[in-house]
């Protein structure tokens, strides 16, 4: 601790503070403009200043070091003159259009010129007449409201790494601007708004919506990925005008990305269910709550009458709350007396389950969400982590600039990881089992591993398997050099806090259970536990609902209820919040088994695909429509609330279950949400996390499909950071950002197959789908691989998908022509 | 007097190789090759040598302190931005004399084991860049240069002159200066430990390590010792670069070397070390003209740049000119320097045009007060100081020029 004595207070701050800082840990208040706690100090706003004694100049606090014994003063005459003559300045050019500018209110320059001086500059020197710039989406921009802070430039690149602002021109003339003056085409994260001071930076969607002071503001859990974000929203009569994120508030501290910013607005979109459905002479019609829950419990029993409570299924929802799925499980065991529930959760965050319980004998991972910040070598293996946890991802990116951690990024495709990396090993996709095992087998090689992995089992039939792959033969697998993967092995075996980093979506199909295994075995080799492992699950309520589900196997999963494997095929299947008919893989045999169904129920938010094909379908009340609980990659709950009236007749999912189960002469409880809540927080909640104990497993290097004459490109599919699911694809701010699907492919592969960039491209599996796409040339993307987002139903690109069948990554070949 | 930087300059073959062979060039770089690099480091700081780009800093110091630093790989760059008014020293060394600043750059690197040295040339000198890379190509050819030594051109920013914001210049990012620590000898370009000296500076080290530190300590003031170039521009008879030890009075500089003020006039203020300088009056000229003495006769000796104003010159414009400069160079990173040179500028400029202002001038010192010293950088805290010494030195004048339009009555 360093001691120093703030306007004659003794304090004391940790080594290597500021002045600033300082200050601040001892609620000693300094102005501030440029400064943010997540970025290097600037110096630039001038109005931090403090006097120091023994210094003849004034001392910006905000970059100058506290010092053991420094005498500091914040509060002089002197320095209030200095002050006062700084926002005399930025007032000179400043347009003081107040009344139309949405920041009057919580504008830090209106703010300080109220409190220190002036509210206007004894100097009425020129203004600056830029037009506004409003042609990229979701972010405007009012160069003349300036202040010229640098901090939306510097939390652009130094924060998210992006860099896609800067300040041009120079003195008086200086303004931001992405290059060359072009319209902002970034990514849309929005980071750069919250940090602005003044009215600057905007977002579109909040544009002269509301004034802030009738707004209303309302923290709440981001219902997209398993980060688990405070989003905190500005209410008023009963609308969500925009949503930010303030520092300090949640475990994302300030951090948004551009779903938890902007994807609010699915809850206004015209697609939302208001009223229950009932098929009629084969057309959904508006019915009763009533009718739909009377021809419900009648059909189901029907069914159960029919072919028994074993031909009824159940898709739960990841986004749904721990309380919404805990109540589908007991309305299908005491309503339906069935065991049949699954979720998407099968083919994405399952494949990391099913692996932690071989290498670990535990159900799930409870991450630490900042230990990142602390390893000192970061292998991030074929994920694109900040896209799929874009707040998770800056972590990493953190590590790597803030402690310069070596980060080792392993995959074909070019991502934000990957331009920031340390190294980045280009290995071709879905080989990841290969190379994990070619850096495993180096490991062994070189007597690198920790000595009592040896003590584990399995062991020596893993060493066994590994000289199968010996970094040579990785190499020609991978195409990842055998001397990087011998150097990889020994960065990771050198590592005092090594950490391994995979996402597993169920839209991501270059990486199976295989994939997650061979991590879980590398980590097992260099000595650790699970503590090791970076890989979050995918949706907000993802692991919630692997909770609330509890023990697998006693049922029929997904893959059985959907695809057919072996099974009796199921008759009455219902869906809480899923959209198997898009964003199940291979389309085509999930929408015969939905066909096939005699009774479908869909339960959701809005209509979609699925809910199109259904007998009956029931209006849910959505995120921040209720209240409820996420389980997001920390383990630990955390509550959402409700601030906005349900839409139309739609009710929160758990309580249309108790209805339905309480007519169908079920025991469903919950008289009311704190009964329920009270009753999860018993039943599923307070469930521990075991302790690991630790196996050795031989994985081989598996796809579902592999490339060859004619389909000789490897299709990737995966996620983008502006979407969530399919859901996102009804927010109109999200869609203005990223509106519909493309094909990303390598120049050289674009020029084989004919197709030129923006062109549209004709994608045909071995399966026999066809689908067409706009294409995107790109080296962003290797030679041999394309890659296709999954969000928008009408690509269909799951179409082109399969299931995993045995632990392989699900990538398939694809032939691509001009179309 | 022995002239070691501009010597040879009448002879018009002086930027060739031979000729610079021929009296002696390259010589002081084998010896300090011969030299342990700790031992090079160790004559410069011996020679006391003084970096010649405007702070005076012990060159010697700072190599030590980027010598000790244990990172590599270290650089070294020669400060050629030369854009401070009323400097043009570098340019003739840079364009009549380039191997003496070549050879210096070789013995900086050896010293420093530095990797490489750049040259960060002012944008608006592509004279100096053709005989420069001249130079260079000659002296890769005579097997000189061991190390690769690049040419940047600036894009024309004044502030690119400053040595940190030379650096993210040089990265190829925005010309603006960078916080102060680290400081470029430990964390410069790209992260690695910097060198960046002066033209001048780099081009007093052949002379020292030829001849030795004692020799050199024998020319100039004790405190400052060496040659230094004086560029005189102005109101004088014989305006031009003149090579003469440190110490050496304004007056001798103006009236010997110089020839006096243009047609016999009196003399009415002198900056001494190009703009940045605060004016002096002409009781002041009796300074000598080295790091020291002139911060004690209230001036600086910046980069050794002598603009010289006879009777007659209206100081309210050149103050207006020089704030005009200011404002346009400002880099725009901070505020005070940002805005209020452009406040300063209109001030003046009002003033100028004879609608100048009951109280403008305590306005001026206001916001001039409160600028000097709260900039990022020395540039802005310059200007202010411009605005400042002008009205101290010549406030009857200033108060005079409100509700008068000069430009009816001057003489100039
Ligand atoms: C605004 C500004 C402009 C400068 N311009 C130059 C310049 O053109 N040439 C130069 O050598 N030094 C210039 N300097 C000084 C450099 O920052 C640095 O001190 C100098 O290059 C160090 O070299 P030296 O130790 O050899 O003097 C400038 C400084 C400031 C603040
Ligand atoms: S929205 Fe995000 S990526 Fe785009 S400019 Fe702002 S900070 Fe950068
Ligand atoms: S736009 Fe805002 S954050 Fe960016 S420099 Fe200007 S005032 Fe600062
Ligand atoms: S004083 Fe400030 S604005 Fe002026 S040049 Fe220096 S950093 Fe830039
Ligand atoms: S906060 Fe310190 S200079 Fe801006």
């Amino acid at each position: 601790m360093i001691e120093l004595t703030i306007n004659g207070r003794k304090v004391q701050c940790p080594p290597k503070s500021t002045i600033l800082q300082a200050a601040q840990a001892n609620g000693i208040y300094i102005p501030h403009l440029c400064w943010d706690r997540r970025l290097t100090p600037y110096g630039g706003c001038r109005l931090c200043l403090v006097e120091v004694e023994g210094q003849k100049k004034l001392l910006a606090s905000c970059s100058t070091p506290a010092e053991q014994g420094m005498v500091v003063q914040t509060e002089t005459p002197k320095l209030e003159k200095a002050r006062r003559t700084v926002l005399e300045l930025l007032l000179v050019h400043h347009p003081l259009d107040c009344p139309v500018c949405d920041k009057a209110g919580e504008c830090e320059l209106q703010d300080l010129a109220f409190k220190y001086g002036p509210s206007q500059s004894r100097f009425s020197g020129e203004r600056k007449h830029e037009p506004e710039f409003l042609a990229a989406p979701l972010i405007e921009r009012n160069t003349n409201r300036c202040i010229l802070c640098g901090k939306c430039v510097r939390v652009c690149k130094e924060h998210q790494g992006v860099g896609a602002i800067n300040l041009i021109g120079r003195g008086f003339k200086t303004k931001i601007s992405p290059a060359f003056e072009e319209t902002l085409d970034c990514e849309f994260c929005g980071q750069c708004v919250d940090s602005c001071p003044v009215g600057a930076l905007g977002t579109k969607p909040y544009r002269f919506r509301s004034r802030v002071w009738f707004m209303e503001e309302q923290p709440n859990i981001c219902p997209y990925c398993s980060v688990g974000c405070t989003t905190v929203l500005s209410l008023r009569e009963g609308r969500i005008m925009r949503a930010r994120g303030k520092d300090g508030v949640g475990i994302n501290e300030g951090d948004l990305c551009p779903r938890g910013r902007f994807g609010f607005d699915f809850i206004e979109s015209e697609h939302r269910l208001t009223t229950p459905l009932l098929r009629k002479g084969g057309k959904l019609e508006p019915a009763s709550w009533q009718e739909a829950l009377e021809f419900v419990a009648a059909r189901l029993s029907e069914v159960k009458a029919k072919h028994g409570a074993e031909s009824v299924g159940a898709l739960g929802s990841e986004r749904c709350s721990v309380e919404d799925n805990y109540m589908l499980r007991k309305f299908m065991s005491l309503a339906v007396g069935s065991n049949n529930l699954d979720s998407r959760a099968r083919f994405g965050y399952h494949k990391q389950t099913g692996a932690l319980k071989k290498a670990f004998g535990i159900p799930w991972l409870a991450l630490d969400f900042n230990a990142p910040l602390a390893a000192d070598v970061l292998f991030v293996l074929e994920s694109d982590l900040t896209s799929t946890h874009p707040v998770y991802g800056l972590k990493v990116l953190a590590a790597r600039r803030d402690s310069e951690a070596t980060l080792i990024v392993a995959g074909p495709q070019e991502t934000k990881l990957a331009t920031w990396s340390s190294t980045w090993l280009r290995s071709r996709p879905a080989t990841g089992v290969a190379l994990v095992n070619g850096i495993m087998s180096a490991m062994l090689e070189g007597g690198l591993h920790n000595k009592d992995a040896e003590k584990v089992n399995g062991f020596p039939q893993l060493a066994e398997h590994l000289k199968k792959y010996s970094p040579g033969e990785a190499a020609r697998m991978t195409g990842v050099s055998a001397e990087d993967i011998r150097q990889t092995a020994a960065a990771l075996a050198a590592a005092k806090n090594p950490m391994l980093f995979a996402s597993f979506g169920s839209s991501s199909n270059t990486k199976g259970e295989g994939t997650a295994l061979a991590l879980m075995d590398l980590a097992i080799l260099l000595g650790r536990g699970p503590e090791a492992l970076g890989m979050p699950p995918e949706f907000a309520n993802t692991l919630g609902l692997q909770m609330a589900f509890g023990d697998e196997g006693k049922g029929l999963d997904a893959r059985q209820m959907l695809y057919g494997n072996g099974q009796k095929p199921i008759k009455a299947l219902y869906i809480m919040g899923e959209n198997p008919a898009v964003t199940f893989p291979g389309t085509a045999k999930v929408m015969k088994a939905l066909e096939g169904l005699d009774l479908l129920i869909v339960q959701d938010i809005m209509m979609t695909e699925t809910a199109a094909m259904a007998h009956v379908v029931l209006p849910a009340a959505s995120w921040s429509e209720k209240e409820g609980t996420f389980v997001g990659l920390t383990g630990k709950p955390q509550k959402f609330v409700k601030c906005l009236p349900e839409t139309g007749l739609s009710m929160p999912d758990w309580k249309i279950l108790r209805n339905l189960g309480t007519l169908m002469k079920a025991e469903m409880g919950a008289g009311n949400f704190a009964e329920l809540a009270e009753e999860t927080a018993e039943n599923v909640l307070s469930a521990q996390l075991p302790a690991a104990t630790p196996a050795l497993t031989a994985v081989e290097q598996a796809t579902t499909e592999t490339t060859e004459d004619g389909y000789r490109l490897l299709l990737a599919t995966g996620n983008l950071m502006q979407h969530s699911g399919s859901l996102t694809a009804i927010s109109k701010n999200l869609g203005s950002a990223v509106s519909d699907a493309y094909l990303q492919i390598n120049p050289a592969d674009a020029k084989a197959c004919g197709v030129t960039d923006e062109g549209f491209a004709k994608v045909s599996g071995k399966n026999g789908a066809v689908i067409y796409l706009k294409a995107k040339v790109t080296v962003e993307v290797p030679e041999g691989m394309v890659f296709v987002p999954t969000h928008f139903a009408h690509a269909g690109v799951n179409m082109l998908t399969s299931p995993p069948t045995n632990g392989e990554a699900p990538a398939v070949a694809v032939k691509v022509e001009a179309a | 007097m022995i002239k070691y930087l501009l010597g040879n300059i009448d002879n018009p073959n002086a930027a060739e190789i031979e000729e610079y062979e021929k009296a002696g060039g390259y010589r002081a770089l084998t010896k300090a090759l011969s030299m342990e690099p700790e031992d090079v480091i160790g004559e410069v700081r011996k020679s006391g040598l003084r970096g010649r780009g405007g702070a005076g800093f012990p060159t010697g110091m700072k190599w030590m302190f980027a010598a000790n630093d244990p990172k590599f790989p270290k650089y070294v760059i020669c400060n050629a931005d030369e854009g401070e008014p009323g400097t043009f020293k570098d340019r003739h060394i840079l364009e009549k004399n380039p191997h003496v600043l070549i050879e210096g750059m070789a013995i900086a690197v050896h010293a420093l084991k530095a990797e490489r040295g750049y040259i960060y040339l002012r944008g608006e000198y592509p004279e100096a860049e053709k005989s420069l890379q001249k130079a260079i190509n000659d002296a890769y050819r005579k097997g000189y240069l061991g190390f690769p030594l690049h040419i940047h051109r600036g894009a024309g920013a004044y502030i690119c002159g400053e040595e940190t914001a030379l650096i993210e210049s040089l990265e190829g990012k925005r010309g603006q200066p960078r916080l102060k620590p680290p400081f470029p000898v430990n964390a410069g370009f790209f992260g690695g430990p910097t060198v960046i000296n002066n033209v001048e500076t780099l081009a007093n080290l052949p002379f020292i390590m030829a001849s030795g530190a004692d020799s050199y300590l024998k020319i100039g003031s004790p405190e400052c010792p060496g040659n230094k170039l004086f560029p005189v521009s102005g109101h004088v008879e014989r305006p031009g670069v003149f090579e003469l030890p440190m110490g050496t009075t304004l007056r001798e500089i103006i009236y010997e070397h110089a020839g006096g003020i243009k047609n016999g006039r009196a003399l009415k203020a002198v900056i001494p070390g190009g703009i940045s300088a605060p004016v002096l009056p002409p009781d002041k000229i009796d300074c000598p003209m080295d790091f020291v003495s002139v911060q004690k006769y209230g001036s600086m000796l910046g980069s050794g740049a002598v603009m010289v104003f006879a009777e007659g010159t209206c100081l309210v414009k050149v103050a207006w000119r020089a704030l005009k400069f200011f404002e346009h160079e400002s880099c725009g990173k901070c505020t005070p320097c940002r805005e209020g040179t452009g406040w300063l500028r209109s001030i003046l400029e009002r003033i100028e045009n004879g609608q100048g202002r009951e109280g403008d001038i305590e306005l001026m010192e206001d916001v001039a007060g409160n600028i000097a010293g709260n900039t990022f950088c020395p540039l802005g805290d310059g200007a202010a100081s411009v605005a400042l010494n002008f009205i101290r030195h010549f406030r009857s004048e200033f108060e005079d020029h409100i509700g008068t339009d000069c430009r009816k009555m001057a003489v100039l």
